[in-house]
């Protein structure tokens, strides 16, 4: 597993179904800050 | 979600969010978005059921003793039940950590916080780095 990206690498790419199945990438949002939040478990 | 609750201050920077989740979509709806109005959230929820993008992100598992013997996570299921909210099951995995980034305009990683154990940043911090992310763009 690579560690995890520090201030100033470029961001890992992402790309992912929402809940509805429609596919969003993180390219998409490119040129506004976007924050990026990885959750942990449903409970 | 706290940074639902403080919209206005992402969107008043032209900010984007994004949540990853990886447990199944209808649990997902059953639980941590219970009562919310899906088409009423000003950012998408992505799932990731095969975890890849964790990975790819560097996101570790936890050992058990950083999740089960961690005073913090005990606190905040205390705090739960006080404002009288009902404890779910835990999903798939209790292990896998998540974590949060702020990505500056041109691509970059502005701000980066993976988990280490059950605990995030504040919201404040996370929009102050969005908001020099903007400034620095």
């Amino acid at each position: 597993m690579p560690a995890a990206p520090s201030p100033g690498d470029v961001a890992p790419s992402l790309e992912l179904p929402d809940l509805n199945g429609v596919t969003i990438a993180l390219g998409d949002l490119a040129g506004r800050p976007v924050l990026v939040s990885f959750l942990r478990h449903a409970g | 979600m706290k940074v639902r609750d403080r919209w206005d201050r992402w969107a008043a920077i032209d900010a984007a969010a994004v949540f990853v989740v990886f447990d199944d979509p209808d649990m997902i709806r059953r639980t941590m978005l219970e009562g919310i109005d899906l088409d009423g959230l000003p950012f998408p929820v992505l799932v990731d059921q095969e975890r890849s993008s964790y990975e790819r992100w560097g996101l570790q598992r936890a050992r058990r003793r950083d999740i089960w013997l961690d005073p913090n996570v005990y606190k905040v299921h205390w705090r739960l039940l006080r404002a009288g909210e009902k404890l779910r099951p835990g999903g798939t995995d209790v292990l896998q950590l998540g974590g949060d980034f702020v990505i500056a305009p041109d691509g970059t990683i502005a701000y980066a916080r993976p988990q280490e154990r059950d605990n995030r940043p504040p919201v404040g911090e996370l929009l102050k780095a969005a908001r020099e992310a903007a400034a620095a763009g």
